[in-house]
């Protein structure tokens, strides 16, 4: 099928999930993925991604299409440089499909708190896709593209991949150029992928990995190659972390478990268990880190050199600031900017931010002595419970939080982890974490697409 | 600890956020529920947070997920390329500068 | 009552590097706004910083030509803060692990003779960029051309004690920093910025009385005037039993007073943290001990050397380390052959007027030898020199034989044209020639003068004497 075709193929569908209210895109145009098609037909058809359509998650900045991380306050902005992983997947043959609704600012586990509305499950318009890249994993899941790109704070694409039934790659910290990416929480964000496969995802993360010069926080080594799958696991030790598998886990995501660890010893692994005690307060630990980045990162956006102003009734520069960002920032976003002030204040950082920090140090650690003790992989649940409904979570911020309680901790210590679905619970897809040592992706991967094969996803597990 | 409406303004003035007043009580209360949740960091006993294994190592060295160390650019000029000028995202801009309201030379904000 | 002033510096220095702190841009000053910008130096959303290497490695060699400790690791930090100015939103900075700590400056204090100040310690940041408050009626306009250049403050102790020792501290500091080519430290073009800390106590009282800032200082002239205000100020309030505030003032030139900036409490609460884009600043000690081994000489040991190698007086050697070009520019002419005294007049002369006017050297070193020489072999005399000196400024490609050919200041050293001026002389002063032969020997010198007057200078004074000589032995 040749570029152009697809191009309009993508478009047919994006109008079609348009059509269908799945509110899951900010932006696309039949012209921009015909430009596409028309660059990529001059790559070599061989390009590891030549004519494959992509997705972006709006946090990711594109010269040729509106960049507004899902806020007001950057309603209309078009940046006037491109991300470097875009620009290398377009390198690599990639079209710009369409950018991505998510919640604001990547805020959020279930892409409610965008202010252009909220994405609906492809499966169950009830409920909420996860988040904080739910619209790119509905994109994915609803057949629109076969992959997109996410951003991971802790744990916003292994989540949302669960909720829809689509595989989630979060790479190591330091292998994807965050250059382009819109800050959160510097140490902690990373761009990640969904695909349909584990194929398809990993091919996307070999394309736009590697050490970038305009990222100081990426690594000097050698990118990431596309993965052999394995046929089985033998040889491979892989640890049951016992506090990831707690008394009230959801009967549906027990069961989904159930079936990956069955399907895990068939293919030949050794499975063990393990402890990570501190992986406990790998929740309350990102929620003094990641607001505190976030406040000092969201002081850019003050109405002075882009996006839009708002003057303030009392006149004056510091009535343009509040009324800016007051109006400018939603509930969610404001609130994470507050939080995070506060524990950086006079009086208060080493109450919270400095101990925060040492914990952190003690979650990585328990993964590290994990790792170094000869266990190959960890495998988990990715999340408490399938997809919740929308609504459900919105007037409890903390309540929200904890849909991240078996994700957080990865992002924390700066491992590779991906969510594999594992089955379905009552027609809503359960997925489960497969985590591995830092640096560790490819390996990681080519064990995902053994399960996958073993597993297929879209049986029903109770 | 508890954040009071002081609390709450006093953070809101730091991070330039006009709180409404009528905004300001449920405000309070959802920065409360959230300190008093990652208040749970102090049920870990201070030696816990001070970590015996990690020996002589300092706990307040920083967890770093990236590289270790930085490494530093040449003094080679060669800016990232605007693909547009100033002028064409700034919300004011006038013979080459952005403006804002106009505050006096000497006074703090 | 008498009290003591207790002063503390914090002065900013901007880095000689060709392009900016964290991103490629590149540091000019004068250039039109706003063209010198980039995603990192807008403050862009996704941008990243960028450190620059150069910049590492001339505040490394500041703080190391300051006596501190450079340390191993160092974390660069956001100081965060809402300013039109600032485009992040923070500054990157550094704050608990600096750069450099515990160095000090030596100096020659007005009242106290030798002194050191020590340096608490020196870090990295980027500056801010610049707001226009004049341009626009009602705006302010931000250019962000200087928004990220690399700037090392220097924060020394409250070692200084008095304003007038304060100006000496910088003056000291500035030159060290020169020699060391880690700054141009021009106070016109805002290289170099000030910023102080004062307060008064009793006589004998260890403890620190409450301080203010004093900023908006542009000269070091300026930093003594509103140190001299504020201290006044202060005592004035001491003594009538009014309270010391801990406030920020801001120094006006033109009244020659301090005023109160308007400051809130929360405006100080600065919210520092590691900068998360930035892992820490990890430097071997190898590599610092090659920058303390490629230090140039500095100012106190170019003094000694000048002193003792040259054989020129104190007060010469310490005038020409003043400005390291000026040094150099003193070496130079004695290497081409000139005596070290002689050429210290000179550089210490005309050399220095131009200098302090140019800020460069409009008659380069060699040209400046041949001429001195030229005074030396009699060809002209010292004061044609100085005239020739300025010709050449005027220009600077003419050769200085030439000059004086063309000037007609070549000394007349010719027996008949000496007899002619001499006789002359003595017949239209015959009073004097009578007085003369009546013994007044020290009419010599008048006649001596008359010659020269008549010649314009020309004649040689060597060549004057024995035909004055002659023609008054003769009766």
């Amino acid at each position: 099928m040749s570029a152009a075709a697809v191009a309009r193929d993508t478009g047919a569908r994006l109008a079609a999930a348009d059509a269908a209210g799945l509110n899951a895109t900010l932006y696309w145009s039949q012209e921009l993925l015909d430009a596409e098609a028309r660059r990529v037909e001059a790559l070599p058809a061989d390009s590891s991604l030549h004519g494959m359509p992509i997705a972006l998650k709006d946090n990711i900045v594109t010269t040729d299409a509106p960049t507004t991380c899902a806020s007001r306050i950057l309603a209309g902005y078009v940046s006037p440089y491109e991300a470097t992983a875009v620009t290398r997947l377009r390198g690599a043959g990639a079209m710009v499909a369409a950018k991505a609704n998510m919640d604001e600012f990547a805020m959020g586990s279930s892409t409610e708190h965008s202010a252009f509305g909220r994405v609906v499950h492809p499966l169950d318009p009830s409920r909420v896709p996860g988040g904080s890249s739910g619209g790119s994993a509905a994109l994915v899941a609803a057949g629109v593209v076969p992959a997109a790109l996410g951003s991971e704070t802790g744990g916003s694409v292994r989540q949302p991949a669960s909720f829809c039934g689509v595989v989630g790659v979060k790479p190591s910290y330091g292998r994807v150029s965050r250059f382009g990416l819109v800050a959160f929480g510097s140490s902690l964000d990373c761009i990640s992928v969904f695909g349909r496969t584990v194929d398809d995802a990993a091919r996307v993360l070999a394309a736009m990995s590697g050490h970038d010069p305009l990222d100081r926080t990426t690594l000097d080594r050698p990118s990431m190659r596309r993965p052999e799958p394995r046929r089985d696991l033998r040889g491979l030790r892989i640890g049951l972390p016992r506090e990831y598998f707690p008394a009230d886990l959801h009967p549906g995501v027990a069961a989904g478990m159930e079936r990956a660890r069955r399907a895990t010893r068939e293919l030949g692994a050794e499975l063990v268990d393990v402890s990570l005690p501190h992986s406990a307060f790998a929740v309350p630990t990102y929620y003094i880190v990641a607001p505190a980045e976030a406040a000092a990162n969201l002081a850019r956006y003050d109405g002075v050199r882009y996006g839009p102003r708002r003057i303030g009734a009392a006149g004056g520069i510091q009535a343009l600031y509040q009324a800016t960002r007051g109006e400018g920032f939603g509930p969610e976003v404001q609130r994470r900017i507050l939080i995070g002030t506060y524990v950086l204040s006079a009086g208060y950082y080493d109450a919270y931010y400095r101990k925060a920090q040492r914990v952190r140090k003690l979650i990585a650690d328990d993964f590290r002595r994990a790792f170094t003790g000869g266990v190959d992989l960890l495998l988990t649940p990715t999340t408490p419970t399938p997809a919740f409904r929308a609504g459900e979570k919105t007037g409890d911020p903390v309540a929200m939080y904890l849909a991240d309680v078996f994700v957080c901790a990865i992002s924390l210590a700066g491992l590779p982890a991906l969510s594999l679905p594992v089955g379905r619970s009552e027609g809503l897809p359960v997925g489960a974490q497969l985590i591995g040592p830092f640096f560790e992706d490819e390996a990681m991967l080519a064990a995902a697409a053994a399960l996958e094969r073993a597993l297929g996803a879209d049986a029903e597990v109770r | 600890m508890s954040i009071g409406r002081d609390d709450v303004l006093h953070v809101a003035r730091l991070a330039e956020l006009a709180v409404r007043d009528e905004d300001l009580p449920r405000l309070v209360d959802q920065l409360n529920r959230i300190v008093d949740y990652v208040a749970q960091l102090d049920r870990l006993p201070a030696e816990a947070a001070a970590d015996p294994q990690a020996g002589e190592s300092d706990p307040d060295d920083p967890f770093l997920p990236g590289p270790a160390q930085v490494t530093l650019r040449d003094d080679v000029p060669g800016p990232v390329p605007l693909a547009r000028p100033p002028a064409e995202f700034a919300p004011e801009f006038a013979e080459g500068f952005f403006l804002v309201p106009r505050h006096g030379a000497m006074e703090d904000l | 009552m008498a009290w003591e002033t207790v002063i503390g510096l914090e002065v900013h220095v901007q880095l000689r590097t060709r392009t900016k702190m964290f991103c490629g841009c590149r540091t000019t000053f004068g250039d039109p706004p706003n063209t010198h910008v980039c995603p990192t130096c807008l403050g862009l959303p996704g941008a990243l910083p960028l450190p620059n290497a150069e910049a590492v490695r001339l505040a490394a060699r500041g703080a190391l030509a300051l006596g501190c400790t450079v340390h191993e690791i160092s974390v660069f930090a956001r100081k965060n803060y809402f300013y039109p100015d600032l485009p992040k939103g923070y500054q990157i900075s550094q704050f608990d692990q600096p750069l450099a700590t515990r160095g000090r400056v030596a100096f020659e204090s007005p009242e106290r003779g030798r002194i050191e100040a020590g340096i608490t310690r020196l870090h990295l940041e980027e500056d801010a960029g610049k707001l226009l408050h004049d341009r626009f009626p009602g705006k302010t306009a931000v250019d962000l051309n200087r928004a990220g250049t690399p700037l090392a403050e220097i924060v020394s102790e409250p070692d200084i004690r008095s304003p007038a020792e304060a100006r000496a501290y910088l003056t000291t500091l500035r030159q060290v920093l020169v020699y060391a080519g880690v700054s141009d430290c021009s106070m016109e073009q805002g290289s170099l910025r000030v910023d102080a800390n004062i307060s008064i106590r009793p006589p004998g009282e260890t403890a620190l009385g409450t301080k203010t800032e004093v900023k908006n200082l542009n000269s070091f002239a300026n930093v003594e005037r509103a140190l001299e205000a504020e201290r006044t100020r202060q005592i004035g309030l001491a003594e009538t039993g009014g309270r010391i505030a801990q406030v920020t003032l801001l120094f006006d030139a033109g009244a020659g007073e301090v005023r109160e900036l308007r400051s809130k409490e929360e405006s100080h609460d600065y919210r520092y943290f590691p900068d998360p884009d930035l892992p820490p600043l990890v430097l071997a000690p190898g590599w610092i001990a090659e920058q303390q081994a490629a230090l140039p000489e500095l100012p106190e040991a170019r003094r000694a050397r000048l002193e003792a190698d040259y054989g020129i007086p104190a007060y010469d050697a310490l005038v020409l380390t003043g400005e390291m070009d000026l040094a150099n520019y003193f070496e130079s002419v004695v290497a081409a052959g000139v005596e070290a005294k002689m050429a210290a007049n000179w550089v210490m002369g005309d050399v220095m007027s131009s200098f302090n006017e140019t800020g460069g050297f409009p008659v380069g070193a060699p040209r400046l030898a041949a001429l001195v020489t030229l005074v030396r072999d009699g060809v002209v005399s010292h004061q044609a020199a100085r005239r020739i000196y300025a010709e050449l400024a005027q220009h600077p490609d003419q050769d200085p034989r030439a000059a004086a050919d063309r000037l007609g200041l070549v000394q007349v050293r010719d027996q008949g044209a000496l007899s002619a001026w001499v006789d002359e002389v003595l017949t239209a002063h015959p009073g004097e020639v009578a007085r003369y032969r009546s013994g007044e020997a020290k009419l010599m010198g008048f006649f001596v003068g008359q010659v020269m007057k008549r010649s314009q200078g020309k004649a040689d004074p060597k060549g004057v004497q024995p035909v004055l000589h002659e023609r008054l032995s003769r009766r």
